[in-house]
Parts: structure tokens; sequence; C-alpha cells
């Protein structure tokens, strides 16, 4: 009774769904489009072209592997390579890890939460150029805050932060470290869907404090966590303003990236190198994204 | 349920046209009008115009035009950021949407693409019937821009704008000496303990033209420096770009002013017009700074009338007269565009439009006959009197470093560098080795 009621159920579901093909793919034209215009075929133009001597208005000519050759032989590309690495690390365990943590305090619910999670959040409306530029003033060796306050104590003190070596890799950190409020309200967002019942289960099994948060909390959130670690990360490959408006790359090669290469290399016309560069920050983006889905097990569902 | 199906397809329409289609718009900067009235009208994009520093001397000069023409060629500005006027024009190329006159480009462009793929229009014809105007123009530059079949698309310069330093006399009382007719090691040792406004950010303009005038003052320097106007300099650890850099140095360290590490142009130039320094390097279009106009800019009794200019030692002045002009004419323009086109460059190279042009500019056009009234006028801005009277047959002319090294090299490892070699990380060596690196990677094939 129960198969021969649901075979007319079914036939007449299938039947919709072939009688509405032509609107499914009338309303996929669009996104197809935008799609094939603006993703699929620049990336494929861009790899093509990564094997190709190009000035970006002649014929590329195909030059086999010769600009990952000088890509890989560059001391810049190298050290560029280096900064990544650094600051990706930081990024993963100290931008996120402080993200996490703001998370969590707000989390407490205390009076002020609101509030203090919508201050958290200017920086977020500010732009990378206009923070680039704010930094400038603040490391300034005349007349800069840090400094000011610093001489304070040693007159003498004489730091050009963003010009000196070692320091304009940490003033070039310093600009984005702490702005982590996308991570705060991934983790945030997570941490309000914990079921109520998980939490009192885990209070009347004894569970405090530390506890909750080690062995209930933080595990529910990995799934956020690993989303704010991606988002992270990959803001690192992609930096440029943060860079390219305070040190552009230097003293020397101190804060080289890989988008200041892209660009100098634009600037000379070397397209073909310039997207070889392109492709690997696509390839190294692809490899973070692995690793982390891997590390983080975000295929698994936690409920 | 039809309404329903009609809207939905309506809908998903709207969406495919608004979204696809609409990445095709127009991005053309020209139009024509040959209407009733008979007057052809062309549109220009011009950086020249809005806020820019140039807009005061262009904009005016097209009014001049238009009124000049009435009823006949009328010329209309597109107002393009100076930023991005480059990229616009390529982009413009690559849609075929070229304005009928084409107001500069990258050079590096017009070398390897606009010229030799024919999208410019030859005016070595229309050179050849207005004699009055080639006569105008620099044997240098007229060899530049001519091609090996003879063709001329360039329009090329009729003056030049040699670049010196501007100092502040209440500051620096060295207006009775000519400075131009020392050595450099005079110089130096003259300037003591005086503060010079170096920048180090961006291209470092100001660090760049001191740098290429210590180049220059080196034997074999000018030499080097011109050599790399058609093919770029990759060797910097030549013997007179090392020793320029060993005295720029030593300037960095002992003469720049405080906020020079990590100054852009501006802090450059306000670090001057503040009384921070009493020496900056720059060209004359910055006499207009010093103009009670633009008092507002000045600070700690800084006064513009104190500022008097010279070329630099060993009568170096900086500019390329080996280049291409200000002006080409697209080859797709129509006959009537292009009438309105040159009627346009035949107006700028009247010798009333240069001389207004170098009394708002400065500069000099070494092939014109000035009038009694333009020398007149020329006197009362001091610092463009000193210019041109520094200006002479014995003038030596190098072009500035940032123009004879790969693009990169200069916009970005230049300034890079600059600081360690300010404070001491680099020696003068280790600093061309480093930029020698840049060079050749920025360069290899």
């Amino acid at each position: 009774m129960k198969k021969k009621g649901a075979k007319p159920g079914y036939m007449s579901n299938n039947h919709w769904e072939k009688k509405n093909y032509k609107w499914i793919y009338l309303f996929l034209l669009p996104t197809t489009v935008i799609f094939l215009m603006f993703y699929l075929v620049p990336i494929v133009q861009v790899f093509a072209t990564s094997f190709t001597q190009w000035d970006g208005f002649n014929e590329p000519v195909f030059n086999g592997l010769k600009n990952y050759e000088n890509l890989f032989t560059s001391s810049a590309f190298l050290i560029s390579l280096k900064n990544l690495l650094l600051w990706a690390l930081i990024a993963m365990f100290l931008h996120v890890g402080f993200g996490t943590m703001i998370a969590f305090v707000l989390y407490q619910r205390k009076r002020g939460w609101k509030a203090t999670r919508a201050v958290f959040m200017i920086p977020n409306v500010i732009s990378a150029a206009a923070w680039a530029m704010i930094y400038r003033f603040f490391f300034n060796n005349d007349f800069g805050i840090l400094n000011s306050i610093i001489r304070k104590f040693n007159p003498d003190f004489d730091v050009q932060w963003f010009y000196q070596s070692p320091w304009a890799f940490w003033a070039v950190t310093f600009t984005w470290l702490f702005y982590a409020v996308i991570v705060t309200l991934l983790v945030l967002g997570d941490l309000m869907n914990i079921p109520q019942e998980l939490n009192e289960a885990a209070v009347i099994d004894g569970a405090k404090g530390w506890q909750l948060i080690r062995y209930i909390q933080l595990p529910l959130c990995r799934n956020a966590i690993a989303t704010g670690v991606i988002a992270s990360i990959t803001s690192r490959i992609t930096m440029y303003e943060q860079i390219s408006l305070t040190t552009a790359g230097g003293p020397g090669n101190d804060t080289m990236s890989l988008p200041i290469l892209l660009v100098n290399a634009v600037t000379d016309y070397r397209y073909g190198y310039a997207n070889a560069i392109g492709v690997l920050m696509f390839v190294i983006g692809l490899i973070m994204m692995g690793i982390i889905n891997k590390a983080f097990r975000m295929n698994e569902t936690d409920y | 349920m039809k309404k329903k199906r009609l809207l939905a397809a309506l809908m998903a329409g709207i969406m495919l046209v608004s979204t696809g289609c609409g990445a095709s718009s127009n991005g053309g900067g020209s139009s024509s009008d040959g209407g009733d009235s008979g007057e052809i009208t062309i549109t220009i994009p011009s950086y020249k115009t809005g806020e820019n520093v140039g807009a005061t001397f262009f904009e005016p000069q097209v009014e001049r035009f238009n009124e000049a023409y009435e009823g006949q060629y009328q010329i209309e500005l597109e107002n393009v950021t100076e930023d991005v006027f480059n990229d616009q024009m390529k982009q413009l190329a690559q849609q075929n949407e070229l304005p009928p006159l084409v107001q500069g480009g990258d050079k590096e462009w017009l070398r390897t693409v606009v010229f030799p793929n024919g999208m410019a229009y030859d005016i070595s014809g229309w050179l050849d019937e207005h004699q009055e105007i080639k006569d105008l123009m620099l044997a240098d530059a007229i060899e530049y821009c001519t091609e090996d079949d003879g063709a001329i698309y360039s329009v090329p310069l009729a003056t030049v704008r040699p670049t010196g330093f501007f100092y502040n006399s209440a500051m620096w009382d060295v207006a009775d000496q000519d400075l131009s007719a020392m050595t450099m090691d005079e110089f130096i040792e003259l300037i003591g303990d005086q503060k010079i406004a170096f920048s180090t950010a961006e291209n470092a303009w100001v660090s760049a033209l001191f740098l290429t005038a210590l180049i220059a003052d080196e034997e074999g320097g000018v030499d080097l420096l011109n050599s790399g106007i058609n093919e770029k300099i990759t060797d910097l650890s030549q013997e007179p770009i090392v020793n320029a850099v060993e005295k720029l140095q030593s300037l960095l360290q002992n003469n720049a002013s405080s906020n020079s590490i990590g100054a852009a142009y501006p802090d450059a130039a306000n670090a001057f017009m503040s009384g921070q320094a009493s020496i900056i390097a720059n060209g004359p279009w910055m006499s207009t700074d010093f103009e009670e106009t633009n008092s507002a800019n000045w600070s700690n009794g800084f006064d513009g009338a104190n500022v008097r200019a010279s070329l630099f030692p060993n009568q170096v002045g900086i500019a390329q007269t080996q280049s291409y002009g200000e002006w080409w004419i697209s080859a797709e323009a129509t006959e009537e565009e292009r009438e309105c086109a040159l009627a346009f460059i035949e107006f700028i190279y009247t010798p009333e439009e240069l001389e207004a042009y170098l009394l708002a500019e400065g500069g000099d056009a070494p092939n014109l006959e000035y009038s009694e009234d333009f020398t007149a006028q020329q006197g009362e801005t001091q610092v463009l009197a000193d210019l041109a009277a520094d200006t002479t047959e014995e003038t030596v002319f190098a072009p500035c470093i940032l123009d004879v090294i790969p693009s990169s090299v200069g916009t970005s490892d230049l300034s890079r560098l600059l600081p360690s070699l300010a404070d001491g990380t680099l020696t003068a060596e280790q600093f061309c080795e480093q930029l020698t690196t840049a060079a050749q990677e920025a360069t290899a094939e």
C-alpha cells in the first residue's frame, strides 16, 4: 500500500523537476556567466600566461618554466616566502588566538559586552590603507605616540620602526595583529549555538570554568576557528596595502611580500612573471586550506 | 501561474543583461560633432584637470583655444586622475576607444606597443608643412621621436625644464654666489651643516634628484646616465654611481632633515616650507608653492620671497631632451578629429602659448626668441629668473636616474634600500650591489 502510494508522488516530483529544468538552467545562467567571465577565464589565463614572456600588450611568447626559474632564484622571492611563513604562523596562533579569546570573554555576557563587540568591530570598517597611514604616524620617530612615550623614560631613544631592521617586520605585523573581529564573530557565533543542555550536562558532571572551555566549548568551535585561520592566512598571502603604504617591502627586503613582487613585475611589464607569482599565491592558498581542513577536521560535524 | 513564469523569465533576463552584458560599457573618451553648427568637437581625457597642479595652466589654455577657434573647433576635457591615467589609456587602446588626441602615456608602452603597432598617426608630413613649428622643437627631441622609417608619432618637445634645487636664502645666505658654477666638492663644503629635505618613500624623488646630480658630477657620469635613455642601466655598481652613492650617504647622515627617512615628497616639501631644511631639489614647477597665494602651506616664519633657485654644481640641469613629447594623435581619429587635434597642437606651439607655459611652469625654449614682455615677466618670479640665468649653452643636461633604471627599481627598490644606506646598515658598494641585483632580476627574460 505504502509503495503504491509513494510511486505516483515520486513520479510527480520527477516530472515536476523535468518540467522545470529550463527554469533551473535559466536561473543558473547568470551565475554561470559570472563564474566563467570573472573567475574561471582569468584563472586559466593567469596559469597559461605564467609560462610565457608577456608584456601585457603584445602576444605572449611561450618560455616554459623560465618565469618560475627566475622566481625561485630571486632572493626577494625567497625572503617573501619566509615572511609569509612567519606571518602565517603569527596569524594562526596570535591573531586567531586573540580573536578567539575575545569571543570567549564576550560569551560571558558581562555588562557592556554588546558595546565592546561594536567597538572591537570599528577597525574593520576602516580601510587597510587608512590604517597603514595611521600607523605611519603612530610609529613616526619624530612625533609618533610610541616613541614620544618611550622618550619619557629614555630621552635618547631613536628607532625608525618602519625603516630599520629588525623592527620593520614587527611594525608591519602590528598593523593587523590585533584586528581579529572576524575571528571573534565567527567563534562567538558558534559559541552562541552550543545547546544550553550541553553546558548544563557538563556542569552537572562537575566541569568548571577552564574545563568547560577546554573540553566542551573550544572543541565545538573547531569549525569557526578553522574558518578564522583560513581567512587570516589567506589575508596574509594577499596582504598588500599595509606593506606598500608603510615599508614598501623594506628596509632591504625585510618586509617583502608576494603581492609587492607581483606589482613590481607589472610595473616592469613582466606580466608572465607576475602571473607566475599569482599562480604560486593561488597554489599556496590551496595548500594552506587543505592543511587546515585536515588539521581541524572541518568535514566532520559536531552535533 | 503564467504571470509568475513570465515575471521569473523577465527577472532572469534582467539579471543576465545587468551582469554579463553590463561589463561591456563604452569606455571611450572621444566624440566628434560635425552637426549643424559645423563645429568639430573632440573630448580629451586629461589628468591636468581639477585639483591637479598642471590644471592651473592647461585648463585656461584649452579655454583660450576654444575661444580662438570658436565655431570651428572645440575641445572638451574629461577629468582622469593622474595615478590611473596611463592605465586608462592602455585600456582605451585595447578597446580601440582611444581619444583622437592623446596626452602622454607610458613611455615604454608608446615605444613597444603604440608606435610599432600603427596605433598613432604620423605627423612628419604635417611638421614638414609647418616648418615654423618644427624650428621651435628641440633637435634632440625630433631625433628621438623620429622612427627608423622617418615617421614621427609623438609631437617633439619645444621646451626643456631643467631641474635644480631651491634654497632658503634667509637660512643659507649664498645668494651672491654662483652655485651652479662650483664643483660638487666646493658645493658640499659650502653646505656645511645646512639641512637638506630628502625623501625616501615612494620613488624617493628628492633624493633621486640629488643622486642624479652627484652621478653627473662624476667622470663619465653624464654619459652613463644618457646611456640609460635607450637601454635601461642594469649595472648600478659602476664607479660613477658608487662614488655618487658614497656622497649621498654622507649627505643623508649629516645633512638630512629629521623627517627624511620614510618621507614622501609632500613631507620633504613640508620640511622645506616649515624651515626645517634650507635646501630642496625639485623642478621649476615648485615655484608656485613660493607665491604669496600659497602661503597657507608655510610655517615657522618661512617666506617664499626668500627662496632662490640654482642648477646643480658643474652646471648640471636634470632634464631629458631625448624623450617623447606630451601629445600624439590616434590613428583611429577621423579626418575632422585629426584636423581639430592638429589645430590644437599648432595653437600650443605658438610663441605666445609657449611663453605663457614657461611663465606658468618654468623652463626654457632654446629655439624661441623671447619677447621683451616675457623677459620682464619672467624676472618678476625670482626662482624662475634664477633658473633662466643658470640655463645657458654651457648647461649640461642629464636624465634623472629614475628614468634610466628599470621602473620597479626606481619606484620600489631604491626607496626600500635608502633607509639602510642612511643608517649605515649598507655601505655604498652593498647598496649598489643590491640595486644591481634588483635591476637584473627586473629585466630578466
